[in-house]
């Protein structure tokens, strides 16, 4: 048994750590450029599951609509970048901005809807989002239907290289080829997202947002201002949400409202990849973006039936399509039947043989995750 | 939503492809046109046979007096570029071919047309001793999946990616692909992005632009209504279908064309355009300009029959994109197909009245063998492309600096050649920054239903061609 | 005036198809609370089971029973293999679920018809012509008030009022139909007096699959095809149709989808300038979001008391 809390733990928690940025910096140093490219996509979903994560998993509100927020960050980056000529690096702080507003907003009608009603509310928001751009009353602004191009950086071949203590963080990075440097924007934005959660979650207004989830009408009663813990969470997350937006734009360089993350079947994406990590974990969604890329990668290439290992290939040679599309659909039922809390929940059951809690003394004790993610659906039926 | 959105965007793609592609048959004809002028004296004289081992007459003959040459320096690497390519040539493509966007149903064709002439040009020995490997890589149509895509064909050593499908998922991957020098060539888009040759020298397109080909039905129109005429506008509301509006909207004044209406329809939206024909009805146009794609053309076509049924004395001519030129697509829409107006520049495989055609008779029979029948007309897009970058590369090999990823662009962007499955007179051209796009010809076709039968009207329409 | 008619019906038309779906998802909430997300799908399958059915000679009438048949014994297999256990665990974990059930039987339609060409298959592979429940030749029109309608316009209409006032009946005169309402109203209290709630979940996802599939029959004949992306626009309106309509309430199911079809119809025709097609789903859904903010609980819905 070890101790949570005690030296044994400590000394694990300290080993993982520096495994994990070994291995954050040998990517983009040593790693093929696929799988840098790899990794920046798999950032760009775990930033924003871990936006939603926020709001679904802490505050027990339902988001279908958060490619809309994802969205406006990419417009805000294209439009800044493409109308006016700014540096793409300070677009980030302003889709922020506009994003929280709008999250903010977003929240005024949830005070009053909820549940499932809630839920359809945000996957309007998700439906009208790519319409909106295509407006024609303001797609000569927006680019309409036909998106906006050059939305990202214009680098030289003269590149400034930088190196500390010998440590080329660029790594292969060579003239204008900067896929190490969106790796490092996508990681520093799961840091940044990442640490708002956690500062969010630990602190008063985190637990708040548990006790708004585990029963609003009671939370309420004693004492937690409704409208402001739920108008600073929906617009934080819708903030979060809409930087990994801004990275889409940058890197591709190129805007359409028809992308698939721009369109509600992001947000379902967003929402898979959250609960397949885990839901009212931090760790869940980081979790859950690499299990889901990890997938995707996998059957990527099972397109030609030669290409999909031998052990499952008569399974599916029936199929006239590529199997990746059922084996996801199979693992995502699968996983909800024997692990409802995702990956972390699973990991959870299982270290609690190899871990014993001490509590704590009390507020500060890590959130435990709780069943209880759906509260408000449950509680409108 | 994505599904749909990508399934039709997919759908119209391949109808795009299907016109544009159509190509190949090097045993023929191919040889003299995948060359020069110059060339071509010698080559016609090789045979069929001669072909296939016949490559050492390529090298002797003198290349293209090449204006346009690509300028390495802004390479990365440039001596990457300009080295020699010997024993096998790695061409990469990406396709949508799996993932819940359905997509890969209306790719897969593609795709495995694409495959299909990458083995035929080995069997062949269309390149001579030079191998091809032949590989194709999955982004579920999402160009966010495009680069990582990209960079594991670039890991895996390929030197020249051909027909990467989606406008966006092309754009999203050309500074990559331009700063690499690894030629980009046939991007199956009709974008106008394809001929900023100052910009990106190695991104070309196989498609005639869409805007070409929306001047080349506004030119027809005013030949048809010397008067002048009201035409409503139907279009998808995407990056595909705004293109055409817009081009369109910009000559209708120059030919007395009066747009009276213009309705879009979304690309996620399977529903029959119930409400924007009757609105168009309302208005009573000499003139329907449609942009649909896939079922679109389909359920299209049927709402504006049953109101044209409805609307006695009302007969408008009806335009409708290549996208929908599809002998598959037109037959679905049956007796409301009749009459319409569309253009081309394949042969339709399926037409009986080709099937004698040396030409398409081998291709028939190639993707018979191969067990693709029930795919070829869906397959010739990727057969097409396939065929015209496999021709760039033997251009290539034949040039004074012998074959290189420099020496395969400048190939592509002064190249002259005609399709195995081409209609007669369909000639690609390229001409460094003169003329960047390939493709510009098309003939004008009006659509019979009962014998499900395209009949030209009018010349081959070769004036945007520069 | 005859403008004003025909997309008068036109929407009631449109409508009338997510009034089907919607009534599906209603008859699933009230039953076990849940949202089912692969309720188009459910349908979709169904149509392609609907067509593999005339393929091998079944006349379309025949054909379309069977496949509410097959829709039956989905539903009802997904409630017991699937929902009525994860639920226990999570009930979140069952929207998450039904996301998988949606992909799941979207691939499988894939796998399964994917290959079959047949002679008027459109572009790609997987467009299948689809026969229609009711004439659809361009011909095929009445003349009412000056406007013209289509004969399949108004069948749909037709069969999806007569739908609903079956379900009414089932809903109001059987013991079925009570027993539903029952175990809707209170799960636990229901158990007591003997019904048996398990039997009723079962029967709630059985019936709200078999309405989807016929919905899904009658969108694929007003297309004439089926194909995979058929039913995804169609399920997103059938939600904003129960939420405007109230997820409880089969009456404001089927006035949801009704109303939803004739307000984008509507607003796409006669704002053109401002709405056009472009923001008519803008429209619908604003409305939706206005009589939420009035009504909590949807048009029809019941407001539910929430206890401390």
């Amino acid at each position: 048994m070890i101790k949570s809390g005690g030296a044994a733990s400590w000394t694990i928690r300290i080993v993982v750590g520096l495994l994990l940025a070994l291995a954050l910096a040998w990517i983009p140093t040593r790693g093929s450029d696929s799988l840098i490219e790899t990794c920046t996509t798999a950032f760009t979903l775990m930033a924003a599951a871990l936006s939603l994560n926020l709001l679904l998993g802490y505050a027990g509100q339902i988001s279908i609509g958060h490619s809309a927020f994802f969205g406006i960050g990419t417009y805000t980056t294209a439009i800044f970048v493409t109308r006016w000529g700014w540096s793409p690096f300070f677009t980030l702080p302003v889709a922020f901005v506009v994003s929280f507003v709008v999250g903010a907003l977003v929240s005024l009608p949830a005070l009053r809807i909820k549940g499932v009603y809630l839920a359809l509310v945000t996957l309007a928001l998700g439906l009208v989002f790519p319409q909106f751009i295509k407006w024609p009353k303001i797609a000569s602004f927006t680019g309409g239907s036909k998106g906006l191009d050059q939305t990202g950086f214009r680098f030289t071949k003269t590149n400034p290289t930088y190196e500390i203590f010998g440590w080329n963080p660029w790594g292969n990075l060579r003239g204008q080829n900067v896929k190490p440097f969106y790796y490092w924007v996508g990681l520093i934005i799961v840091v940044i997202v990442y640490l708002i959660c956690r500062g969010i979650v630990k602190s008063r207004v985190g637990r708040s947002l548990v006790a708004i989830r585990d029963n609003s009408t009671a939370a309420a009663v004693m004492g937690v201002n409704l409208a402001l813990s739920k108008g600073i969470v929906f617009g934080l997350s819708a903030a979060m949400c809409a930087l990994p937006g801004c990275l889409s734009a940058i890197r591709t360089g190129t805007v359409t409202p028809d992308t698939q993350l721009l369109t509600v079947a992001g947000a379902i994406t967003f929402l898979v990849v959250m609960v397949v990590g885990g839901a009212g974990s931090l760790w869940g969604p980081i979790l859950g973006a690499v299990f889901y890329q990890f997938i995707i990668e996998k059957t990527g290439d099972w397109v030609e039936p030669a290409n999909i290992p031998g052990v499952i290939r008569p399974l599916f040679s029936w199929s006239e399509t590529a199997p990746g599309g059922g084996i996801f659909a199979l693992a995502l039922i699968f996983l909800m039947f024997f692990a409802p809390l995702g990956i972390v929940g699973l990991w959870k059951r299982q270290s609690a043989r190899l871990f014993r809690v001490v509590p704590k003394a009390a507020g500060t004790a890590t959130l435990a995750v709780t069943t209880s993610a759906s509260a408000e659906t449950r509680s409108t039926r | 939503m994505r599904r749909k959105s990508a399934r039709l965007m997919a759908a119209f793609t391949v109808g795009a492809l299907l016109i544009a592609a159509c190509s190949d048959d090097k045993k023929t004809d191919a040889t003299p046109a995948s060359t020069t002028p110059d060339t071509a004296v010698d080559t016609t004289t090789g045979d069929t046979t001669a072909d296939t081992t016949g490559d050492t007459v390529v090298d002797t003959t003198e290349p293209t007096a090449a204006g346009w040459a690509v300028n390495t320096d802004d390479c990365i690497d440039p001596a990457a570029a300009e080295a020699p390519i010997e024993g096998t040539i790695k061409i990469g493509s990406v396709m949508p071919l799996t993932g819940d966007s359905s997509a890969d149903e209306a790719f897969a064709p593609v795709k495995d047309g694409w495959l299909a002439y990458m083995a035929y040009a080995n069997e062949t020995g269309i390149l001579g001793d030079l191998k091809i490997e032949a590989s194709v890589e999955d982004d579920q149509y999402s160009k966010d999946l495009t680069p990582g895509a990209v960079s594991n064909g670039l890991d895996a050593g390929v030197q020249v990616f051909s027909g990467i499908i989606g406008t966006p998922n092309n754009l999203a991957v050309r500074d990559t692909l331009n700063e690499e020098c690894v030629p980009q060539l046939s991007s199956l888009t009709g974008s106008p992005a394809w001929g900023e040759v100052a910009d990106y020298p190695w991104t070309t397109g196989q498609l005639v632009p869409y805007g070409t080909e929306s001047k080349i039905y506004a030119t027809q129109i005013a030949e048809q209504f010397p008067e002048g005429a009201t035409v409503a506008l139907f279009y998808l509301n995407s990056e595909f279908g705004q293109v055409y509006a817009d081009a369109f909207k910009e000559l209708a004044a120059e030919y007395g064309l009066e747009i009276v209406d213009e309705q879009t329809i979304e690309a996620g939206d399977n529903a029959p355009p119930t409400g924007q024909i009757t609105s168009i009805a309302d208005k009573a146009p000499d003139v329907i300009m449609a942009v649909p794609l896939g079922v679109g053309c389909v359920t299209f076509l049927g709402e504006l029959a049953s109101k044209k049924a409805q609307t006695p004395g009302w007969t408008p001519a009806t335009f409708i994109t290549n996208t929908c030129a599809s002998s598959l697509i037109l037959a679905a829409a049956g007796a409301a197909a009749d009459g319409i107006y569309t253009s081309g520049s394949l042969l339709d495989v399926a037409d009986p009245a080709n099937a004698a055609l040396p030409t398409v008779k081998q291709y028939v029979d190639y993707m018979t063998a191969a067990g693709k029948a029930a795919i070829i007309v869906t397959a010739t897009a990727g057969w097409a492309t396939a065929e015209v970058t496999v021709a760039i590369i033997k251009q290539a090999q034949a040039s004074p600096e012998g074959l290189s990823q420099a020496s395969i662009i400048n190939a592509a962007r002064n190249f002259t050649f005609t399709q195995s499955l081409a209609r007669d007179g369909v000639v690609l051209k390229s001409m460094g920054e003169e003329d960047p796009f390939l493709a510009e010809s098309l003939q004008v076709l009006l659509y019979d239903a009962d014998t499900a039968t395209f009949t030209p009207i009018g010349e081959l329409v070769t004036q945007f061609e520069t | 005036m005859e403008l004003f008619l025909q997309r008068l019906v036109d929407g009631l038309s449109e409508g009338s198809v997510y009034a089907l779906i919607a009534l599906g998802l209603v008859i699933i909430y009230r039953g076990t609370g849940h949202l089912n997300f692969s309720q188009g799908e459910m349908a979709l399958f169904c149509a392609y089971a609907v067509y593999q059915f005339g393929e091998w000679g079944i006349p379309i009438g025949i054909a379309v029973i069977l496949g509410m048949g097959v829709g039956f014994v989905l539903g009802a297999t997904a409630e017991v293999v699937l929902v009525r256990p994860i639920a226990k665990k999570s009930p979140f974990a069952v929207f998450i679920v039904t996301i998988g059930l949606f992909q799941l039987l979207n691939w499988l339609d894939g796998s399964i018809w994917g290959g079959q060409q047949l002679p008027n298959t459109g572009v790609g592979s997987k467009q299948l012509q689809f026969p229609s429940l009711f004439p659809n030749k361009p011909e095929d029109f009445v003349t009412v008030f000056g406007a013209d309608i289509k004969i399949q316009s108004l069948g749909v209409i037709v069969l999806e009022l007569v739908i609903s006032a079956l379900l009414f009946l089932v809903f109001n005169h059987t013991r079925l139909g009570l027993a539903m309402r029952a175990v809707a109203s209170n799960a636990e209290s229901s158990k007591l007096v003997g019904i048996r709630t398990s039997t009723v979940l079962m029967a709630s996802w059985g019936i709200a699959a078999a309405i989807g599939a016929l919905g899904g029959v009658v969108f694929a004949g007003i297309n004439t095809n089926v194909n995979l992306g058929l039913m995804f626009t169609v399920f997103i309106y059938a939600s904003a149709a129960a939420t405007l309509g109230g997820f409880d309430s089969p009456v404001g199911a089927v006035v949801g989808g009704l109303s939803i079809g004739v307000i984008q119809n509507m607003a796409a025709g006669y704002v053109e300038e401002w709405v056009g097609q472009e923001m008519k789903v803008g429209v619908a859904l604003l409305v939706i979001v206005a009589v939420l903010l009035v009504k909590p609980s949807g048009l029809f819905g019941t407001a539910k008391v929430e206890r401390v």
